[in-house]
């Protein structure tokens, strides 16, 4: 066997050694024992690396700036999203606020499912005006259910934030602000097209961005 | 795949006082921040040297790492422990830096394996007798001629000599086959060995 025929099948022989004839060849070729050699050596060198190589902060700043956004991580320096110290803190009343920030949530569900059940009723045209008018006024009124507790909700989160946050204080304002507009123009886009599919699903995100909005006030609220 | 050196089994692992990796885990399935670090702590130099080394690129290997970690957190939920975390986080870190490279253009390991010498490719050994490297290396000089290996070279010698990788795990991971991952691999320490050994020469006409 010469050299050339050895270390073509060389990279398939490597790891198990060979056949008798290419084990016969490399006990007695100095150029093929060493090239062996070699490689084996360099294999087992990198085996040897460790993984030394340390990231920057930034690395880690980037992957928690993006865990925040989307929403997977709950700070655990603050607990849950209410830590037994806000409990303490805020008095009995004042926990309900995450249960309001779910119920309006589900004041948003029970309106829209309440739209779509209203509009299965109607048989006739008078019938289906007469439906509409219903769904107005059910929407009236829930809106109005759901308006005086976010109102009341509202004065609660901005006197903590006044209190623990100043410098929030006039954002939140405003925010809450828009948020309420927000849920106030879908509820009237709801009332006046209740089959538009896409008008519910507003009304819906309206509501969960004001829930947002809650759970956003008490993490800054808290110390 | 090899396991990591030194690893103590999961359950017994210790992260910080009172949490083992198992209990991080844990935590972060549910969201726990301070565990999300603890795991990024203790995972970080092991996939950012795995993608600097893939890749030779430091502000790549960064943005890869991040991208690996990111889906660590997105998919912890799906983690079952049949196999070892980090088993598991260091082929999600091999997926990531592998999507990268296709998509920018990986040099594809080419089915019809060419015996034809390449312009880059080590230089055949036949008939000369050379001064061995055995004893030689040291390990600064073997990551700067790594980072110095073609990319398709590069990457096959990380998977399998650093990172453990067996060549049937290599040849589904890159679609290729086993044949072509075993030339690969010899190619890419055909190629170290000139690198060492031009480097090793150097540096005796410096002295």
């Amino acid at each position: 066997m010469t050299c050339a025929e050895f270390q073509a099948v060389l990279p398939y022989i490597i790891d198990n050694g060979g056949n008798a004839e290419q084990q016969e060849h490399l006990r007695n070729c100095e150029v093929c024992s060493g090239l062996v050699n070699d490689l084996k050596y360099i294999a087992e060198q990198a085996k040897l690396l460790v993984p030394m190589m340390e990231p920057p902060k930034k690395v880690w700043d980037g992957i928690k700036t993006s865990l925040e956004q989307e929403g997977l991580v709950k700070d655990s320096a603050r607990g849950s999203l209410l830590s037994s110290s806000a409990r303490t803190r805020w008095g009995p009343s004042n926990w309900l606020l995450p249960i309001a920030a779910a119920l309006l949530v589900a004041v948003g569900l029970f309106y829209y499912h309440n739209n779509i059940a209203e509009r299965q009723a109607p048989t006739e045209a008078n019938s289906a005006m007469a439906g509409d008018t219903a769904n107005v006024a059910g929407s009236s009124a829930t809106a109005v259910q759901s308006a005086s507790m976010g109102n009341e909700q509202d004065r609660q989160i901005l006197s903590e934030i006044a209190s623990h946050a100043p410098s929030l204080s006039q954002a939140y304002q405003e925010d809450l602000q828009r948020v309420n507009a927000y849920i106030a123009d879908a509820q009237g886009i709801v009332a006046r097209n209740p089959d538009d599919e896409d008008s519910r699903q507003a009304l819906m995100e309206a509501y969960q961005q004001k829930a947002m909005l809650y759970n956003m006030a008490m993490r800054h609220s808290l110390p | 795949m090899r396991p990591e050196k030194g690893e103590l089994t999961q359950a017994k692992k210790t992260l910080v006082p009172g949490l083992t990796e198992a209990d991080a885990i844990d935590r972060a399935k549910r969201g726990d921040a301070e565990s999300f670090e603890a795991l990024y702590g203790m995972h970080k130099r092991r996939v950012y040297s795995l993608c600097l080394r893939m890749t030779g690129n430091t502000a790549e290997a960064e943005d890869l790492t991040q991208e690996a970690f990111l889906q660590l957190y997105r998919k912890i939920a799906t983690f079952r422990g049949e196999s070892a975390f980090s088993t598991w986080l260091h082929r999600l870190a091999v997926n990531v830096v592998l999507m990268h490279l296709r998509k920018k253009g990986l040099p594809e390991v080419s089915l019809e394996e060419s015996l034809e010498p390449q312009e880059d490719g080590p230089k055949k050994d036949i008939g000369a007798r050379d001064n061995v490297l055995a004893g030689s290396i040291d390990r600064v000089n073997l990551e700067r001629a790594i980072e110095s290996l073609p990319p398709g070279y590069r990457i096959i010698f990380v998977l399998h000599d650093i990172e453990g990788y067996e060549h049937n795990e290599i040849a589904e991971i890159m679609g290729c086959s086993i044949g072509n991952s075993k030339s690969q691999l010899h190619k890419a320490r055909m190629k170290l060995r000139d690198l060492l050994k031009t480097s090793r020469a150097e540096k005796a006409t410096r002295n």
